[in-house]
């Protein structure tokens, strides 16, 4: 069995093609300011040094055994699927709604059974945020779609 | 030596108001210090319109106070739930973190507490004496001395976290490659943008960084759910004794010297003193195997480093008008709004207010000193908080820094997808700070790097004519190399012992 650092050096280049050719289609630089480093310059320089780490991460990884990678718990999968709704649902319900609704299911998410704590967090978390940044520090939050003929 | 101008400054240091601003500003900077994402230069910059209704004293005052106990701020949050509440206390959570874990919270913090005490302390006194001396070594460097230095900061990386010196390399390229994104100063063309407005100016710094440390460690929490008991040990309430602090003694030194001089540096704020100061401390340890599982020196290091910074980062910011980090320019903007034009014939003008700034940075370490130790016990208690509940309120705190400094909700996106990144990378050994550093620095190296080679007319021989960026290169070299010498030489050794 490989080395993970074999497949990662692969992957690694292989992101080095797809933003090498990402500068390909830079637009141009107007003249009178050609003089100047070309803007692809740095990105590229950046990419062969990627390259040539990468080139050297594979070479090491097939000097090196394999070991076990744990595989992903379910939590986690969970988690980053309330994180992505969460994003998904500021510009529908407001931010103030959604931290409460990720107050409610992270913790449910991960096991915790108590409704007394929970409901607690899901009430005083958002208030505490409004209290702190939108009142005192004056931050707008988004309200959402649903709730935009309050503000 | 004497200290020109010092009686005008005197009834400023019995002020009651003054010191009231003082003790406040410190309270405040360590409480947003320590909520991640909210840093004291986004503090200072809120603050900044109130501070207009006070005299340039005062205000100036409240600003350096809030910067100084800030930056120590930002450790709290590192040490307790591995999410680093500034920038610069980035490299405090390496070691701080494990020993929060093992339940050594209270300890952690009274370390971070003394370090960076000692070292804002002793910035402040170095730079009251030593400043103009300072200030003119570093107003000497050019952009072929800058692209120099900021490689070798990057060529740092190869040695922390020193099992992955390559992951290290790749990772701060990586930052580098995300500091490239945005309209290209030089040329006005756009850099992988994708047509998103909002990333015509770049991706800030902040929602990356809260995403690669903080949403990453949520996902590492729900990956270890049930495996480990986050029961406190009683020892986590128990503070540093006199022999941490006689082991950390050197480490504070060596960094405060490192963060002092990094800090003058224009631009080179308390994240890469802190990075260096990690470093060093880890490279002149007895026992490097520690660092990373919780040394204590691992945290005097960079605490050390990142609050001398602090100090050093107000040279240029008042004596040349340059700010040494993002929360002095934004102190910079303070003075200029106040009417004040910062500059060598300040010291001269307003020696009030010189003075009165260098009051308020040596106060407010003395002051979070004590802070720092009394609260040690009551943060440690954070600890005690069960991590269902903990962690859903981390989450909210990182959305509310991600978003509020620009209020814009892709920086939200950034910090989910820098989340999601990040937790991948560590699974495959990949460090969060090397992308960090990368980032900070880029803007830095491709600036300088640009200038660099219009001054040489495209030719890069012209590095060779810059014997202080001659220097810099080679300690890089030096530094890049020394990582795989050392292993290797491990490596012969223990195959040596093998045989033997």
């Amino acid at each position: 069995m490989k080395h993970p650092d074999t497949l990662v050096g692969i992957l690694l280049l292989g992101f080095c093609a797809v933003i090498f050719s990402l500068t390909i289609n830079f637009p141009e630089v107007p003249a009178m300011l050609s003089q100047n480093v070309p803007p692809t310059f740095f990105p590229r320089l950046i990419i062969s040094v990627i390259a040539t780490l990468s080139i050297v991460l594979i070479f090491n990884g097939l000097q090196k055994t394999a070991n076990v990678t744990e595989r992903v718990q379910p939590a986690v999968l969970v988690t980053t699927a309330i994180i992505i709704v969460a994003g998904m649902m500021v510009s529908l319900v407001g931010t103030l709604l959604t931290l409460s609704l990720v107050a409610v299911a992270i913790p449910f998410a991960w096991g915790e059974r108590r409704l007394r704590p929970i409901g607690i967090l899901a009430v005083t978390l958002p208030a505490c945020i409004y209290l702190v940044f939108s009142l005192a520090l004056g931050i707008r939050f988004p309200a959402g779609l649903l709730f935009s003929w309050m503000t | 030596m004497g200290l020109p101008g010092l009686e005008h400054a005197l009834p400023v240091f019995t002020d009651p108001f003054v010191i009231g601003l003082i003790v406040l500003g410190t309270i405040a900077g360590v409480i947003v210090g320590a909520l991640p994402g909210l840093s004291s230069s986004m503090a200072i910059a809120l603050l900044l319109p109130f501070s207009l209704y006070l005299d340039p004293v005062p205000a100036i005052a409240l600003l350096a106070a809030l910067y100084c106990s800030g930056t120590f701020g930002g450790s709290i949050t590192a040490i307790l739930i591995n999410a680093p509440g500034a920038p610069p206390a980035a490299a405090t959570a390496f070691d701080g973190y494990p020993m929060a874990v093992k339940g050594e919270a209270g300890r952690a913090l009274g370390i971070s507490a003394i370090a960076s005490a000692s070292g804002g302390i002793i910035s402040v006194i170095v730079l009251l004496f030593a400043a103009p001396f300072l200030a003119r070594v570093a107003y000497s460097f050019g952009p072929p001395e800058y692209f120099a230095l900021a490689v070798f900061g990057l060529s740092m990386l190869a040695s922390i976290s020193g099992q992955a010196p390559i992951k290290n390399l790749i990772g701060g390229c990586f930052g580098l490659l995300i500091a490239t994104i945005g309209i290209d100063l030089t040329t006005g063309v756009e850099r992988f943008t994708f047509n998103v407005p909002e990333l015509y100016e770049g991706v800030d710094f902040i929602p990356v960084l809260i995403g690669l440390f903080a949403v990453a460690e949520l996902l590492s929490q729900a990956q270890n759910l049930g495996r480990e008991k986050h029961s406190i040990k009683l020892s986590a309430v128990k503070l540093p004794s006199i022999d941490d602090l006689r082991r950390v003694k050197s480490s504070i030194l060596r960094s405060s010297g490192i963060g002092t001089l990094i800090g003058v540096l224009p631009a080179e704020g308390g994240t890469m003193a802190a990075m260096i100061g990690y470093n060093e401390a880890k490279r002149w340890s007895d026992e490097p195997g520690k660092f990373g599982k919780g040394a204590i020196a691992g945290i005097a290091g960079p605490e050390a480093a990142n609050n001398a910074a602090t100090g050093g980062a107000m040279v240029p910011t008042l004596a040349l008008g340059i700010p040494g980090s993002a929360t002095a320019a934004v102190i910079l903007g303070g003075l200029q709004v106040q009417g004040l034009r910062p500059g060598p014939y300040l010291f001269d003008q307003q020696p009030a207010l010189l003075y009165g700034i260098f009051f308020a940075m040596l106060l407010s370490n003395i002051l979070f000193l004590g802070f720092g130790l009394i609260g040690a016990k009551l943060f440690s208690r954070i600890s005690l908080v069960p991590r269902t509940l903990l962690w859903p309120t981390v989450f909210a705190l990182c959305f509310v820094g991600a978003y509020g400094l620009e209020q814009s909700i892709v920086d939200v996106w950034i910090m989910i997808i820098a989340g999601l990144v990040g937790f991948v990378l560590k699974r495959y050994g990949f460090s969060p700070a090397p992308i960090i550093m990368g980032l900070v620095l880029g803007s830095l190296v491709e600036t300088s790097l640009a200038q660099s080679m219009i001054i040489f007319d495209q030719q890069w021989t012209g590095f060779l004519g810059q014997p202080i960026a001659l220097v810099f290169f080679g300690l890089a070299g030096i530094s890049v190399l020394l990582a795989p010498t050392r292993a290797t030489i491990r490596r012969l050794l223990s195959e040596k012992d093998r045989k033997a």
